[in-house]
């Protein structure tokens, strides 16, 4: 159906409409722009009002919660470090979305990777604090978030104790992580000298029949005579 | 007010009284009040806070929801009844038609926004919940208003109802993409991002930042300055004009 010719619109009609958008043309452009203000992250909403917004889709809310928070540095307009965040809330935040998504291992990832690499030893061992919690409720699953976090420990913190105690709970509790893992232990026990407990640790491994790869079996019987040899005469030269 | 325009807006708001909108709009608010209340009962820590967020925030999309959609399926309807071809047969002037549904809709608008802002004033400080309802009240005359234009300009239900959800979720956007369009992470000198840049701003001037209005945190942290909300009512004010002035503008052009 062809519309009316144009001239059929009054013309009060007309000047209004022009006089409309000119106003709020010129009321726009007069107002200031827009000044990004950093915006403190709030604490996330109980797990189970999120459940219940997820419409029973818990794993793709987690995940779009998990890219949320990691975008929240980049708010718009503005780039936060993340040092500046509010890391108890951080915390709380990868804890919500860990529980609507259990298997997933992208909460645990940000906390090693990404929160816990700011320069603040205060907020790296909280988010190691709460990777080891989180590894304590499914070893098999998080061995290798808590093995990075022993890492981290031994070689940037300098707290070896702590990095045993991270690298003993992989060997006591992981029983199905990667056998690197499970023998960090080993030769964090050598750094601090304790080289009866290594030798004793490691000999029990090779007894054991844990270790399959005949490179490795040699690597670790010649790190074992060495240990012994370094036990009998001076001290062994740290690797 | 013109004797016409002031009887069709009186038939626009029987209308609604007549097709069960007062009993969905009570609904809803009891629904969302009592969604709010779980909400409340769940939370470990700021419980009262968490209710009123979710409730003023739930209850702003189903208002706007309702009122958009009440608005398109009502005209629709008077499409297929040829309920307003028998209008445009009188001696009635086609403004008149616009501007008498228009009030009525405003109206219903208004008492859509009050009826939401009722638990607020349990929930949160008189002066806040009154501001909230203000600023509902004119934002639901934008969606009124745009509502009207969109109906009449595509006829048909799907295409109208698509281009309303569109304009309102750009709208309450646009602040935040401006922001970033601003500062962005990287490739601020391909030609890309300008013209998209260019765009945004283009569609800065021409909508209204919805973002700004009917604000939860007037309600949790402290309430808007009134001069602000005066701000907002002029801005609403005159978005409806416009709206308004576009849909007169096609509805003269429209063959019937």
């Amino acid at each position: 159906m062809a519309e009316r010719r144009i001239s059929t619109v009054p013309g009060p009609v007309w000047v209004t409409l022009a006089a409309a958008l000119a106003l709020q043309v010129a009321w726009q452009a007069t107002r200031p722009a827009p000044i990004a203000h950093a915006e403190a992250l709030d604490a996330p909403p109980p797990e189970q009002v999120l459940r219940v917004a997820s419409l029973g889709e818990p794993i793709a809310l987690a995940q779009w919660l998990a890219l949320y928070l990691q975008a929240f540095d980049n708010q718009p307009g503005i780039s936060i470090p993340f040092l500046e965040l509010d890391y108890p809330r951080v915390v709380r935040w990868l804890e919500t979305i860990l529980g609507l998504d259990p298997i997933g291992q992208y909460p645990l990832m940000m906390a090693s990777q990404l929160y816990g690499q700011v320069p603040d030893e205060q907020k790296q061992r909280l988010m190691m604090s709460f990777v080891h919690r989180e590894f304590l409720r499914d070893p098999d699953r998080r061995w290798r978030w808590l093995a990075h976090c022993a890492i981290m420990a031994k070689h940037r913190l300098k707290d070896v104790p702590l990095a045993l105690r991270y690298a003993e709970d992989i060997a006591r509790y992981a029983r199905g992580a990667s056998n690197w893992a499970r023998q960090m232990r080993i030769f964090i026990l050598e750094d601090l000298g304790e080289r009866e407990s290594a030798t004793i640790l490691l000999g029990g491994l090779l007894a054991s029949g844990e270790v399959t790869d005949e490179k490795e079996i040699r690597f670790l019987t010649r790190r074992l005579e060495q240990l012994k040899n370094a036990g009998k005469s001076s001290p062994l030269p740290k690797n | 007010m013109s004797p016409q325009i002031a009887t069709i807006a009186r038939y626009t708001l029987l209308e609604a009284l007549r097709t069960r909108l007062p009993g969905l709009v009570a609904a809803t608010v009891v629904l969302l009040v009592a969604a709010s209340l779980f909400v409340h009962e769940i939370a470990l820590t700021e419980g009262a806070r968490l209710q009123t967020g979710f409730y003023a925030a739930t209850i702003r999309l189903a208002a706007v929801f309702i009122t958009g959609l009440y608005v398109l399926a009502s005209i629709t309807r008077e499409f297929n009844d040829k309920g307003l071809e028998v209008l445009l047969a009188l001696d009635l002037p086609r403004s008149h038609y616009i501007l008498g549904k228009l009030a009525g809709f405003i109206a219903i608008g208004a008492i859509i926004a009050a009826a939401a802002a009722v638990p607020l004033a349990f929930l949160a400080p008189t002066s806040a919940a009154l501001q909230w309802a203000v600023s509902l009240a004119v934002e639901l005359g934008i969606v009124v208003a745009l509502a009207l234009f969109c109906v009449l300009t595509f006829s048909q239900l799907m295409p109208a109802a698509s281009f309303v959800l569109a304009f309102y979720l750009l709208a309450r956007a646009l602040t935040a993409i401006r922001l970033m369009g601003a500062a962005p992470v990287s490739g601020a000198d391909e030609l890309s991002h300008q013209v998209i840049g260019f765009v945004v701003e283009g569609l800065a001037l021409i909508l209204p930042s919805l973002d700004a209005w009917t604000q939860t945190a007037w309600l949790l942290d402290r309430g808007a300055d009134w001069r602000d909300l005066g701000f907002l009512a002029g801005q609403g004010v005159l978005y409806v004009v416009l709206l308004t002035a576009a849909a007169v503008f096609d509805f003269y052009r429209k063959n019937f």
